[in-house]
């Protein structure tokens, strides 16, 4: 017999009742059940209370004999092994487990892995205790299902992976639940983020911009409501949509939004990972590749313009293939004397000075005192720079072949200046002495031609030229404007 | 018979089991003994209306509560031995 407080709590009261049961005190017990409320159970023979508190446990449970056989079993273990109780009572106690089985004594308190029909071994907390049945002590074994532990630890080292991955990211990456919750976002997501993201809906913390009219992906998305968007996010997978964020710290980016499911173990889809790629940088880099290429297509037309004109001209001033292929070249490798300082220059202009000295370099040496040039530092637009090297080209070569670099003692003066303010224009003198008698017949040939041609419709600028028998002398005045329309230096119309 | 000194007893049993039974009697023999003109017992049979186990959260039958004087008292079992109930209601022999 017990005495208690009844106001003391229940399960004081069920050490009580056990006691009372074992020392045979009581033949009958209440329990409780979910339907029906309190029933009366009535206990009938020595072992009739273990087994009723035994049949009620919602862990699994056996009583085995001190040969470590069997005697009885509960209807968990039953649910949790896979084998009805016809197939567990009479079996050795060690048979249930995988590996090393857990010791039959008293008093034990182990972990063990309970082997399951046509599965895999469960793992269980395995504790018992010494009782006596019919003058005999047995030991009653409760084997407690620890997978849902098992499991819990798992998924608290899966979420402790998962936050490792997140903090390390550089893009923002967002985890959505299926109703359109943020469960995770990364560092870099919190950064954008309007408000604290996790526990908020996505289009709260990201608000797309649907005002923006060049962003296509942007509007597509604006068609839906706030909630459909995020239930969409959640449970449908898209990549690559552009969008841009709403406020203004992400006014001038640029992202690409991308959602995947998030799929379990078991192959169900438990939400979805979004991600927002930064496109800002990408975009630019586009947008420069895009003009480059549309600049370097303008260029090389307007190349393949001049070399044809120029391939056509040569030829019909040309008597023979020889001359031909003389002139020819040398005109094109004027040519590519200006592309060079250009490329050099990256297209901004470059110095007068520097263009002469380039064109000049084949026909003399450092200090070749027959060719002097004089005159005041002036950066010539990249649109002048081609005309004008292809101008200086003809003057040497006529010099070289009729004029003052023909002799020894011949003598090359160029001269310029620069006059007025806001539209500079260069007066530029070309005079040779010491040559070969000049004669008439010099004038009117294809590279006088060319020469006029040039500064006229590629410079805007005007020529004139004496051939004083003394040594021919050129006058070429042009504008020299900015460095506006780089490259612009057709020859499309040089036909004349 | 005062509230001061008076036993309000009551007794949850399970029909006619043999324990139930004999909890009954030896209640009547140990308050007609100890307690003569002082004590009030109910029989409660669980097995007519399990439901009035919840009012004392009645788990073991029989069960003997103390309803007066208080504090409530709990007594599992037969109540076969006189001295532990004696002990166990804090009755003293008039």
């Amino acid at each position: 017999m017990a005495t208690r407080d009844p106001k003391l709590p229940l399960f004081q009261d069920a050490d009580e009742t056990v006691q009372a049961i074992h020392q045979g005190d009581i033949d009958a017990v209440v329990v409780m059940r979910a339907l029906e409320g309190p029933q009366v159970i009535l206990l009938h023979g020595a072992e009739e209370p273990y087994r009723v508190l035994v049949e009620r446990m919602s862990d699994g449970a056996l009583t085995a004999g001190p040969d470590g056989v069997i005697l009885y079993v509960n209807d968990r273990l039953c649910e949790l092994t896979g084998y009805p109780s016809t197939g567990l009572v009479g079996r050795e106690f060690t048979s249930l487990f995988e590996g090393a089985p857990p010791p039959l004594v008293a008093d034990l308190t182990a972990e063990a892995s309970l082997m399951r029909n046509g599965d895999d071994a469960m793992p269980v907390a395995v504790w018992s205790r010494p009782i006596s049945i019919a003058n005999t002590t047995a030991t009653l074994v409760r084997l407690t299902d620890l997978s849902i532990h098992r499991r819990a630890e798992q998924i608290a080292a899966a979420e402790r992976f998962a936050r490792s991955v997140l903090e390390q990211a550089t893009e923002a990456v967002i985890v959505l639940a299926p109703d359109g919750h943020i469960t995770h976002a990364s560092w870099r997501a919190e950064q954008l983020a309007e408000q604290p993201p996790v526990g908020g809906r996505f289009s709260e913390a990201f608000p797309l911009e649907a005002e923006s009219t060049d962003q296509t992906g942007t509007l597509a998305l604006a068609r839906f409501s706030a909630e459909s968007l995020d239930t969409m996010l959640a449970t449908k997978p898209f990549h690559g949509v552009e969008v841009k964020l709403r406020g203004e710290r992400n006014a001038t980016s640029a992202f690409l939004l991308s959602a995947g499911p998030l799929i379990d173990d078991n192959g169900a889809n438990v939400g979805s990972i979004v991600t927002l790629t930064d496109m800002t940088e990408r975009k630019r880099a586009e947008e420069q590749q895009i003009t480059m290429v549309a600049e370097l297509n303008h260029r090389v037309k307007n190349i393949l313009a001049i070399v044809q004109s120029v391939a056509a001209q040569t030829m019909r001033s040309s008597s023979t293939l020889e001359n031909f292929a003389d002139a020819f070249t040398g005109r094109l490798r004027a040519l590519a004397v200006a592309h060079d300082i250009l490329t050099e220059t990256r297209w901004i202009g470059v110095g007068l000075n520097e263009l002469l000295a380039a064109v000049l370099a084949p026909y003399r040496t450092p200090e070749d005192p027959r060719i002097s040039t004089i005159g005041p530092a002036i950066l010539l637009p990249a649109r002048a720079v081609v005309p004008l090297s292809m101008v200086l080209h003809e003057l040497t070569t006529n010099a070289v072949k009729y004029g003052a670099l023909s002799t020894r003692r011949g003598h090359i003066g160029i001269t310029w200046q620069v006059s007025g303010d806001t539209e500079k224009s260069v007066e530029l003198l070309w005079r040779e002495q010491g040559g070969p008698a000049v004669k008439a017949a010099a004038a009117g040939g294809f590279g006088t031609t060319l020469i006029d041609h040039l500064i006229r419709h590629d410079l805007d600028g005007s020529t004139q030229v004496d051939f004083d028998p003394g040594g021919v002398r050129w006058t070429l005045a042009f504008p020299v404007r900015g460095p506006a329309a780089a490259g612009d230096a057709t020859m499309g119309s040089a036909n004349a | 018979m005062t509230e001061l000194d008076g036993y309000n007893l009551r007794l949850y049993v399970a029909g006619q089991t043999p324990k139930s039974i004999a909890a009954i009697a030896n209640l009547r023999k140990i308050c007609e003994q100890h307690l003569p003109g002082r004590y009030e017992i109910e029989i409660i049979d669980l097995m007519q209306d399990p439901a009035l186990a919840i009012r004392h959260q009645i788990v073991a039958i029989p069960t003997l509560i103390r309803q007066l004087p208080e504090p409530l008292k709990r007594i599992i079992g037969d109540l076969s031995n006189t001295e532990k109930v004696l002990v166990g209601l804090d009755i003293r022999p008039n």
